[in-house]
Parts: structure tokens; C-alpha cells; sequence
């Protein structure tokens, strides 16, 4: 554990430390702490140790040599990072997207938002001391990645959604055993349900912690699960439905506590409604091509587009400003992490050490993608 | 050995190369054979995440990559217990200082795992403004994981690889 220790020269009672960049509870991300004995006075957090300079590489690279380095950032996200971009650059060539396509889309970010839940979740049960949950979701994390590798071939990267369509079709046993997979993990859940959401351990641990209220979250810009958890119901696919997502049945899940428990929660109602989606869209799946034909090197042209979507965290936003040149002038990337990081000093506030954890990571937070 | 040498079946080569390996190492040194052999399969990873590779480590260390059948276990202790630095990813300017102070504080013998291209050569960052190209100028490097992100198996047979050297190497201290 990397501590750095000294005293505030007015009060000797608070103390400072530095939780992170190498700490269990705080992954390529620190935290500035003051402490009063076991109770954090002030946090500070200090992003930025993953920074790589995306928007400024966006530049100099074309439309679609941008598509594999722009999923990275989000790689337990990726193909809900890359359907904002693929619809910008779409709007802005005045691309006619195939019906299929727009399906193939939806499945693919929807598979990927349960897989990105099942990762949040995995660490949440780790981080409150639940050790079967991380087993169970880290395995069953697994069998929804080869239905992805089975349609896109990649286990995480998938670079699937790209400007124009999707890059290939699915194969049709892709289609029979994703619809297993869905029956499947519909029981599934519910044993989730059991062993995590209804255990009294978990409840102690997790009630009441944490709470952002609802004036808060739209205070702060918090968007995603964390603005969902406070009673706030923001959902892109609702509000502005992209790729055909008016075609299919689903649910915003709210919820009202605001606490670490109710974020970890929304996160399985989520997937419940992913699991409907996906199976609404691997059965009544069009026929017809997945992808336009642009050459290799698309000119766009000159114009402006501000695109976004529902990621698993929360709202996936793009700007971006073309002058008519096959590279991009100007690729800004919104990312959820970013907006729900302004919450962090806010929650941190009369908490225990030992909460810190369950309360940054229930705000699915990860650096690699605030950082860009 | 000029046993090892001639061509037998595939069982037989195995033994061959084990009774090998323990005239080798165990009765020309037993006391080295016996330390590095210790050492072989309780790695303790450091957890420092640099970077997205992270995601890949966690499926490793999930249930059905099961890394810890290979005698590595993350370590959320402390850094001097650790003997095993992964470096998940892209290391950049202003990571590269605490990896170094990570690297210097933990407790010899250590190895390194450089994991992904990022870490490797800057992979797909390699012209970015803020990212070093290859982490080998600030820490040495044991062993090399080629991908973007490699995949849990690819991650399992650098740890494979890293034993073998350790069962190899050449002195009591493990380097
Ligand atoms: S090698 Fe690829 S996956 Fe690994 S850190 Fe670099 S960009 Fe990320």
C-alpha cells in the first residue's frame, strides 16, 4: 500500500493519505483522503493516470482506423463506446443503415451491457465481502462472451459496430444458442437474486451507504445506474431510441434509496431487460445485408454531430466536427465515468474507511474510460 | 543429454525430460533446486492496474480461467509480500514514476510480466502524446504477453513460462 503520511498544520487530528494508484480498493485511479480516525473528512480524487490522449489521436487518424483504438477505453463497454461514433459518422454521410444491421447492433451493445454489469458486479461482491458472487459472475461473465466471440470473434475488443453496419454477419447457431443462453440466464438471475440481493449481510453492508439523493444526482450531471439508483429515470434508449430500439419491449428500472445497494440492484434489473431485448432481437432478426459499402477510406462531409446512447454506465456521447477530409477535425468522447466522478467527492463525505471501496465502485466507475 | 535427444514417443520424452530436469538441477544443486522450486508456484501478483488489460487479468483470475491452479493468487496484502509484477497495459508519464516506486519496493526476488502490446511497445498508442513506447526503460522485464488484450489463456502461459525460468535460473536468488 503505497501512504503518504503528513499532517494538516491546523488541525493534528486529520490526517492525509493517498489511497491508490496500487491499492486493492482503488485500480489506476488514486484518492486524497483526510481523515479524521476511521472517518474520511474530505476525499479528493485524482484521475488521469490513463490518459492516452484519445481525441487528440481521433484526429489524426481516419474514420475507420479510428474504430479500434476508440473501444479500448471502455473495453468492458466496447461495442456501447462504438455505436455513438458509428451513428455520428452515419448521420453526418447520410448513411442508410440496413434493418439487420440496426438488430445486429442492439444485440451486440446489449450483450455487452451484461457483460460489463457482470464485471461490476463480480467486483461489488468482492468489494463487500462476498466471495460467491465474484465466482459466479466472473464464470457466467464467460459464457455471454462466447456468444459475442461467436458473433464477432474477439473476446473483448470486439470492433464489431463500425460506421456503415456491423462488420459481419451473425452465424445462424449463433442465433439458437444466444436464445438458450437467454433462457438460461433468465433462472440465473434469480439465484443471484437469492444469494446476493436478498442476503442479510449484504443488506447490512450495503443499506443506507453511500445515498445520493435524487436533488443531488441531477445537481451533479450523474447519469447511468448511479442516476437510476436515485430515482432519476434518464435512459437514452427511452428518451432519443437510436438503431430501432422503439421495436422492442423494455423497462427503465428506477430505483429511489440512492444507496450502494440500490446501484448494485439496478445493475441486475438492467440485465434482466437486456436479456428481453436480446431475445426480441435474435427472433424477429431481419434478412437482408449488415453493412454498407464505404472503401476504405471514407470522405465525410463537412458538418457537425453530437450522437449518444445508452452504455452499461450510463450516457455514451460523441462530438464530432468534420471538414470534409477523411480524418476528423475534432473528436470529443463523453464518457459516463467522467460525469459520474463528480459525484465521488460528494458520497465520500462522513464514511467509513472500510465503505470507501463498496461506494467507488458502486458508482461503476472505471478510470481507463474518464481518463480516455 | 543425450538422452533427450533421441526420438521416442511423446509420454516417454516427458519423462525423459523430467528425470532430466532433476539430474540437472536437484542433485547438481539441491539447495538452489529446492529455493527456486519454493518460489515456482506461490507467484504473488502485485495488484497495480495500468491499464484496460486489467479486464483480461480478472477473467484470469475468474472461475473458469482459474489462475490460481497455476500457484498464483492475486495478493491484496501488502507490496512486500508480493514477488510478481504484472503490468496490466499502457504505462503513461504519469504512471511510469509509480511503477518504478512500486518495482523498487517490493521485496526481492520479483519478476515482471509485461502484459499487452501497450506494455510491450506502446501497441496501439505508440504516437500518442502521453504514453511510453515499451515499459522496459523503467523496469526490467521477465516475460513478454503479446495482445491487445491478450487472451486469458495467452496470460496463463506467460506465468507457465515464467515458472520455467524460474526453475531455471541460475543461482540461490532466484534470478
Ligand atoms: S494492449 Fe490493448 S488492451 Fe492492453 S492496455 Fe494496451 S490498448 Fe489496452
Amino acid at each position: 500500500m503505497t501512504l503518504e503520511t503528513e499532517y494538516m498544520p491546523d488541525a493534528d487530528r486529520i490526517m492525509s493519505v493517498s489511497l491508490g494508484p496500487q491499492h486493492p480498493g482503488a485500480g489506476h485511479f488514486r484518492i486524497k483522503l483526510w481523515l479524521d480516525g476511521d472517518y474520511v473528512v474530505r476525499a479528493e480524487p485524482d484521475a488521469g493516470y490513463v490518459h492516452r490522449g484519445e481525441e487528440k489521436m481521433g484526429e489524426y487518424r481516419n474514420y475507420t482506423q479510428n474504430v479500434p483504438h476508440l473501444e479500448r477505453p471502455v473495453i468492458l463497454d466496447s461495442s456501447n463506446i462504438l455505436l455513438p461514433y458509428a451513428l455520428g459518422v452515419d448521420e453526418l454521410m447520410s448513411n442508410k443503415i440496413p434493418a439487420r444491421a440496426q438488430y445486429l447492433r442492439v444485440i451486440m451493445s446489449e450483450t455487452n451491457r451484461i457483460i460489463s454489469h457482470m464485471y461490476f458486479l463480480a467486483i461489488q461482491g468482492l468489494f463487500l465481502g462476498h466471495t460467491t458472487l465474484i465466482t459466479w459472475c466472473m464464470g457466467d461473465r464467460d459464457f455471454w462472451i462466447d456468444f459475442a466471440e461467436r458473433i464477432a470473434g474477439a473476446r473483448v475488443t470486439f470492433a464489431y459496430i463500425i460506421p456503415g453496419g456491423v462488420r459481419n454477419d451473425i452465424p445462424s447457431f449463433a442465433i439458437d444458442k444466444g436464445l438458450k443462453l437467454c433462457d438460461w440466464f433468465d433462472k440465473r438471475m434469480d439465484e443471484y437474486e437469492k444469494i446476493f440481493f436478498q442476503n442479510p449481510m449484504v443488506h447490512q453492508r450495503s443499506d443506507g451507504i453511500g445515498v445520493l439523493s435524487r436533488e443531488d444526482a441531477i445537481a451533479y450531471g450523474a447519469t447511468g445506474t448511479v442516476a437510476r439508483a436515485s430515482g432519476l429515470a434518464v435512459d437514452v434508449r427511452k428518451d432519443e431510441p437510436y438503431s430501432s430500439y422503439d421495436d422492442f419491449e423494455f423497462k427503465t428500472p428506477v430505483m429511489t434509496q440512492g444507496d450502494v445497494y440500490a446501484r448494485s440492484y439496478v445493475a441486475l434489473l438492467d440485465m434482466r431487460e437486456a436479456v428481453k431485448i436480446i431475445r426480441q432481437a435474435l427472433k424477429r432478426l431481419p434478412p437482408g445485408p449488415v453493412r454498407l459499402k464505404l472503401g476504405p477510406q471514407p470522405r465525410v462531409p463537412a458538418g457537425e454531430v453530437y450522437s449518444r446512447t445508452e452504455g452499461a454506465r450510463g450516457e455514451m456521447s460523441y462530438y464530432i466536427v468534420s471538414d470534409g477530409s477523411p480524418r476528423p477535425y475534432r473528436l470529443k468522447i463523453g464518457v459516463p465515468s467522467a460525469k459520474n466522478l463528480r459525484v465521488l467527492p460528494v458520497l465520500l463525505k462522513n464514511v467509513h474507511i472500510a465503505d470507501i471501496p463498496p461506494i467507488y465502485w458502486g458508482l461503476n466507475y472505471w478510470p481507463v474510460e474518464a481518463d480516455r | 543429454m543425450v538422452v533427450a535427444q533421441q526420438q521416442k514417443s511423446g509420454a516417454f520424452q516427458v519423462l525423459v525430460g523430467k528425470i532430466d530436469d532433476v539430474l540437472q538441477y536437484a542433485i547438481g544443486d539441491p539447495m538452489r533446486y529446492l529455493a527456486n522450486w519454493g518460489r515456482l508456484y506461490s507467484l504473488w501478483p502485485v495488484h497495480l492496474e495500468t491499464a484496460c488489460c486489467s479486464v483480461e487479468i480478472g477473467a484470469a483470475a475468474g472461475s473458469r480461467f482459474d489462475m490460481e491452479r497455476f500457484g498464483a493468487l492475486e495478493a491484496f496484502g501488502s507490496l512486500r509480500q508480493c514477488d510478481l509484477l504484472i503490468v496490466m497495459g499502457t504505462v503513461t508519464r504519469k504512471l511510469a514514476p509509480r511503477l518504478k516506486l512500486v518495482y523498487d519496493q517490493m521485496a526481492e526476488p520479483k519478476w515482471v510480466i509485461a502484459m499487452g502490446a501497450c506494455s510491450i511497445t506502446g501497441g496501439l498508442y505508440f504516437d500518442s502524446y502521453n504514453v511510453l513506447r515499451g515499459i522496459d526503460d523503467v523496469i526490467p522485464v521477465d516475460v513478454y504477453v503479446p495482445g491487445c488484450p491478450p487472451r486469458a489463456e495467452a496470460f496463463l502461459q506467460g506465468l507457465v513460462l515464467l515458472q520455467e525460468k524460474i526453475r531455471r535460473a541460475p543461482s540461490l536468488s532466484g534470478r
